[in-house]
């Protein structure tokens, strides 16, 4: 009979993904996209019966925004099963999402340039 | 005289006295022949009679000779039909926990699809299922079970149960108590509290729910599970017991066709890592309550895996290596420029990273995930940074974004 000491080691994660769902359906990627930002709503309390990863879903929100992507990596879930977790969150009010902030404009090489003058006038 | 000569009855007389002393005479020799013939008999009789206690010591010894034979025979069919059944199921083993593994990868690579990641789950159930019947049958045979390398808290044990099972949307896990089970134990639990919860299921009606409740008692902790079946009938409860407290090698022929493997299962890793399982009792549904007694020496006092953290009992510890508190928002307009900008007072405090005043000794062991959570306070940071930084308005609520 194999001795424990003798087993071989198992890394698989132990917490199957389905059951951390619960076999609930996924929401699409249009409700949380991968960058969409989310933070902690001020003034919550974690809700009654939280799971180890809506604990740290909760940890993780409360320091400022991060993004959908950020949250699964850091709970080591698939990003599929971290939307879920936060569209629940969210659903129940605990969360506040921001879209991707806008990409800054090209600002024209004469403005650069003016700029660029005033300040060596400036300075110079 | 001459008278008495010639007086026929005296001749008769002598004739008669003479066949009677012939009679007698002969009497007495076949008497005596009988005798002798008796003695021979009685003689032989003793003799045969030996003869027979002899035979029956010989059937006796015969018998018992082939009782042994048959048992060394049995016992070396029975090992042999082990052994080639662990090194197959070992074969299997490691071929699921390679599966596992891989759709621990493509269930990340593939994370944002939902469809596809549905239907990884789905494959992932199937072979969580097959793993786990590999391993009661290497279990069985004497074979390995694999070693997580660390403690985990009850209720992932639980969880990682549920998720061994086929209708694991059934089960319920309660968990009053939130401790680890040492590592060498988290594996044979969670296949123990899996092989209850199938029992559990397969034994009730479908949609029933199963419950199962985490509580601690004075000698450790207990899993409580509780179905909404028929309950048990006498001899199954019998056979149930017998099995689950037997001490030593499991015949796994007389399990029956199909084998109905739980039960031994759940006695041979009992026995093997020191914990109690029984399912004598009834349920608060009317069917079948099995608890797993866990004793303390099981139960571990390092934190559980870094994985699923239990916050509250760290988050003073932790608190301090936070950002420190950085006031954003509105409050820190303070009127408009003549332009119609926003006129903003210069930040009370730098956003930085506070080391904790008194490092705590626990708080080395968990430096990866402080990192991880002061890469993420940073990054937070970082965006709320950009956020002061713009006028994006801030929406709460699912209406707008």
């Amino acid at each position: 009979m194999t001795t424990p000491g003798e087993e071989a080691s198992v890394t698989s994660d132990f917490v199957r993904s389905y059951v951390i769902t619960g076999g609930r359906s996924l929401p699409s990627s249009d409700d949380l996209a991968l960058h969409t930002l989310v933070t902690l709503a001020p003034e919550r309390t974690l809700p009654l019966g939280a799971g180890p990863e809506v604990r740290a879903i909760w940890d993780l929100c409360a320091g400022g925004y991060l993004s959908v992507a950020e949250v699964a990596g850091h709970l080591g879930l698939p990003v599929g099963v971290a939307r879920l977790l936060l569209t629940d969150l969210f659903e129940q009010g605990h969360l506040l999402r921001r879209a991707e902030p806008p990409r800054a404009q090209n600002v024209d090489r004469a403005t650069l340039e003016k700029v660029l003058n005033g300040l060596q006038s400036l300075i110079g | 005289m001459t008278s008495l000569i010639r007086d026929p009855l005296l001749w008769v007389l002598l004739v008669v006295l003479v066949a009677a002393v012939f009679a007698v005479m002969r009497a007495r020799r076949t008497n005596l022949a009988l005798r002798r013939t008796k003695n021979d008999l009685e003689t032989g009789l003793g003799q045969a009679q030996g003869r027979i206690v002899q035979l029956q010591e010989h059937i006796a010894s015969l018998n018992a000779r082939h009782k042994d034979d048959l048992a060394d025979v049995r016992a070396d069919a029975e090992s042999s039909t082990k052994a080639v059944l662990k090194s197959a199921m070992g074969t299997l083993q490691s071929l699921a926990e390679e599966q596992q593994l891989l759709l621990d990868g493509l269930l990340k690579k593939y994370g944002d699809d939902a469809e596809v990641l549905a239907d990884l789950m789905s494959v992932d159930h199937t072979g969580s299922q097959f793993s786990r019947r590999a391993k009661g049958i290497s279990v069985l045979c004497g074979g390995w079970l694999g070693r997580r390398e660390g403690a985990a808290t009850v209720y992932d044990v639980a969880r990682s149960a549920q998720g061994r099972i086929k209708d694991f949307d059934r089960v319920s896990i309660h968990a009053q108590v939130s401790v680890s089970v040492s590592s060498k134990a988290v594996e044979p639990m969670a296949v123990v509290l899996a092989e209850l919860l199938d029992n559990a299921t397969t034994y009730s009606a479908p949609g029933t729910p199963v419950e199962v409740n985490i509580q601690a008692v004075p000698t450790g902790v207990c899993f409580i599970v509780d179905d909404a079946g028929l309950g048990m009938d006498q001899e199954t409860k019998d056979r149930a017991a017998a099995l689950l407290s037997a001490d030593g090698p499991v015949d796994i022929t007389g399990l029956g066709d199909p084998p109905h493997f739980g039960f031994a299962v759940c006695g041979m890793l009992a026995a093997r890592y020191g914990f109690a399982v029984s399912v004598g009792s009834v349920s608060p549904y009317g069917g079948v309550r099995a608890v797993i007694r866990v004793p303390e020496s099981l139960l571990s006092a390092d934190g559980p895996a870094p994985a699923e953290p239990a916050r509250e009992s760290e988050g003073q510890q932790t608190a301090p290596q936070r950002l420190a508190p950085v006031p954003v928002g509105p409050s820190h307009v303070v009127g408009k420029t003549s332009g119609g900008l926003p006129k903003r007072r210069r930040r009370q405090g730098p956003i930085a990273v506070v080391p904790p005043p008194d490092p705590a000794p626990g708080i080395d062991e968990q430096t990866s995930e402080s990192a991880g959570e002061v890469t993420a306070s940073r990054l937070g940071a970082f965006a709320r940074g950009t956020q002061l930084g713009r006028t994006t308005n801030t929406t709460e609520g699912p209406d707008h974004q």
